[in-house]
């Protein structure tokens, strides 16, 4: 009798503290009912690339934070929701960990758009998701051309509207016109190519190879890293007794870091360059110098962290997380503005507030920001093609790992 | 570089790397030839010394690459950083067998073996969490000496990884062969129930080779880092997956079979790189570890073990 009393008594225990999770969790939705949008940060913050894509999340966090300070975006309160796009298996962003993320955010009918991702691999694997939920991205650093093809829309977005918008230009552009810079600039008459598998990485050095090869630079080989693999003095050894006058590498900084160190050693002298995957924060701290030094990269997009316009965002920037931001942290301050900007839009025009006409809005943007007015075609490229060049030079006045002194703007590349 | 320069200088890359490979290898050599088991968190061991050896030079106040030292004070601070690297991944590797390999001794089937793949991956996220996923930039106080022959260049860190294998290899053998408990080692890979009757501290053998095993594993740390100036959470697997096939392609159990695995994968590695492509590499190794196990089951060397009961 007595065992069957107690598990009475744990019984109405439990009961009772159901009923009180239950009133506690009436409360919630009450409060819930104040007018909320989300809007999701799906970025890769374990690994790798986690450095760059802290920079991104708060130069898009400081545009949410500045709209809900104002009292919100026309009466909505704007509440991000951050996903990590990076596991510790893959050491760097997870196409696949990226797509669950977008389904969890495909799931929750207040999520009206999404910030991300930094990666090319991610987009290809999310954007079919995002094509059938209807739901915009604007990616600040994504840039492999396939994504946004329109030969490639069946695959990429089988619903044909466009959902996947960045506001930087493509490795399209960006290849090429390095490409052009090395021939221009450097002088340039024989490189060598590396790639380190990835889907951006791969795009990239096969833009740059495509135009070197148009321009009449003569490409002596391409070869694959393996990003996970530590040594690579092998292939650079190879580079060595061919002599060509420089080395472009397609890829991001898990692999990229590794080159340069071992590429210091063996081939000191050669031109090096890549495109933003080494023009970033995870590059310099990974790599550090000596090994970065000289080392050319490409932002694709204008170089704004020291234009006067951006100047009281560095700012905010700096007392807020006590970092220098990089021109991607502007590229996801810009593209959060323009997600804001069709909040607003939505809300005037009186349609219902859902990610379908978010998504509208945000294809027929025409945003002030910090890069200039942006704007989409109608597969939601940015019209603007810049291509920036950095070159890595140290300088001893500032600490070894400011991305923002340590990598010099030096002009930008010359357009096809 | 003339073609010749270029085979020599691949020839130098294999070697440092299969030397590498041969100081990871001896630990899983040791391990199985002992308990028959297979260590995967030797993996990780590994990844553990470079990160040991890290912190302790970043201690003594070096980073990155800046600091450069010369003669005696450089070898007092390599000494310091080996005894740190060296001592913490012995102790690490002895803790790993007390803790959690000890109380399933004797245990049929895969669980041991399973055991020590959970262990891998907790010595993995511990590293992952405690110093965040970024590559780190490793605390290098050797100066970037090279000597040139012609088109090919020697470097001072590949001389010292040398070096330091061959003294430790060597040390090794000497151990196993000439002093007691080299002796009693062997004893127990022959036949634990024999040496166990013939006094034979079966629990002491045992810790002593996962502290020599794991110790090896500790100094590759340190090479690894002082080689590419570079370390991270993820070093593990890779190098231990080599060094895995270098001791199974060399006969498992067989402490020089280890060693020659090692420094054939190694040339397999650079010399395949340069002559077809890097990224065929994995897929030259492993056919030719299927190819040599197909026709020698027992790996190059051999096992050493004689004809069990």
């Amino acid at each position: 009798m007595k065992p069957f009393q107690l598990t009475r008594r744990a019984l109405n225990a439990g009961a009772i503290s159901i009923a009180a999770i239950a009133a506690v969790g009436g409360c919630a939705a009450a409060l819930a009912d104040q007018k909320v949008v989300k809007i999701g940060i799906t970025l890769p913050f374990t690994g790798a690339d986690a450095e760059d894509a802290n920079l991104i999340k708060n130069g898009a966090m400081i545009a949410i934070d500045e709209a809900n300070a104002a009292g919100g975006v026309a009466g909505y309160k704007v509440v991000p929701v951050i996903y990590d796009d990076g596991t510790a298996t893959a050491g760097q962003y997870d196409p696949a960990q990226s797509a669950t993320n977008i389904k969890k955010l495909v799931s929750d009918p207040q999520v009206v758009a999404n910030v991300g991702p930094q990666m090319s691999g991610s987009g290809k694997a999310i954007s079919p998701i995002l094509s059938a939920a209807d739901l915009a991205t604007i990616t600040p650093s994504s840039t492999n051309p396939d994504i946004t093809d329109p030969k490639m829309a069946g695959q990429f977005r089988p619903n044909g509207k466009a959902v996947y918008f960045r506001t930087v230009t493509t490795d399209a552009y960006q290849g090429p016109n390095m490409a052009n810079y090395y021939k221009a600039k450097l002088n340039v008459k024989t490189v060598y190519i590396l790639d380190d598998s990835g889907a951006y990485g791969v795009g990239l050095a096969n833009a740059f190879e495509n135009q070197a090869k148009k321009i009449g630079i003569n490409v002596l080989g391409h070869d694959q890293l393996d990003p996970k693999e530590a040594d690579y003095t092998t292939v650079l050894t190879k580079i060595k007794a061919l002599n060509p006058d420089a080395i472009y590498y397609g890829g991001v900084a898990q692999a990229g870091v590794k080159l340069a160190k071992q590429a210091a050693e063996t081939v000191p002298n050669m031109i090096k360059g890549g495109g933003d995957g080494v023009a970033g924060g995870s590059f310099l701290k990974g790599g550090g110098f000596p090994a970065v030094e000289g080392w050319y990269g490409t932002n694709a997009g204008p170089h704004l962290t020291e234009s006067p316009v951006a100047a009281n965002f560095v700012k905010t920037f700096q007392e807020k997380y006590h970092t220098t931001p990089d021109d991607y942290s502007i590229t996801a301050y810009d593209g959060a503005k323009v997600i804001l900007a069709a909040v607003a839009e939505v809300a005037k025009s009186g349609k219902e507030m859902n990610r379908s006409n978010v998504r509208d809005a945000i294809e027929h943007s025409h945003v002030e920001t910090l890069q200039g007015v942006v704007a989409f075609d109608g597969n939601g490229d940015i019209l603007d093609r810049t291509v920036s060049v950095f070159q890595y030079r140290h300088d001893d006045k500032y600490p070894a790992d400011d991305i923002v002194h340590q990598l010099k703007y030096l002009e930008a590349a010359p357009q096809s | 570089m003339s073609n010749w320069d270029v085979l020599l200088q691949q020839v130098i890359n294999g070697v440092s790397l299969g030397a590498m490979y041969a100081l990871l290898a001896l630990g899983f050599t040791m391990v199985y030839g002992i308990i028959e088991l297979i260590n995967f968190a030797h993996f990780n061991v590994f990844m553990v010394g470079s990160f040991l050896a890290m912190w302790a030079l970043e201690a003594m106040g070096f980073a990155g690459q800046s600091h450069v030292l010369y003669g005696l004070p450089l070898a007092g601070i390599l000494v310091a950083a080996f005894m740190v690297a060296m001592l913490g991944s012995g102790i690490l590797g002895v803790a790993i067998e007390r803790f959690a390999l000890r109380p399933l001794r004797g245990v049929p089937g895969t669980a041991p073996m399973i055991t020590t793949i959970g262990m891998s991956y907790i010595l993995y996220n511990i590293i992952l969490l405690s110093a965040g996923a970024d590559s780190k930039n490793f605390s290098n106080p050797m100066p970037n000496t090279a000597w040139n022959f012609g088109g090919v260049t020697l470097h001072l860190r590949e001389v010292l990884l040398w070096a330091v294998s061959l003294l430790l290899m060597v040390a090794l053998n000497y151990f196993v062969r000439r002093t007691k408990m080299g002796k009693a080692m062997q004893a127990m890979a022959q036949d634990q129930e024999a040496a166990r009757m013939v006094g034979v501290d079966v629990d002491r053998v045992v810790i002593i080779t996962f502290f020599l095993g794991s110790a090896l594993a500790g100094a590759a740390g340190l090479i690894f880092g002082l080689y590419y100036n570079y370390t991270s959470y993820l070093i593990g697997y890779t190098a231990g997956l080599r060094a895995f096939t270098a001791a199974v392609l060399g006969g498992i159990g067989n402490i020089p079979g280890a060693m020659l695995g090692g420094v054939l994968i190694g040339l397999i590695e650079s010399l395949g790189g340069q002559y077809i492509a890097v990224r065929w590499t994995d897929v030259i190794i492993f056919s030719l570890l299927v190819l040599v196990l197909v026709f020698r089951p027992t790996g190059l060397l051999g096992r050493v073990t004689p004809t069990k009961s």
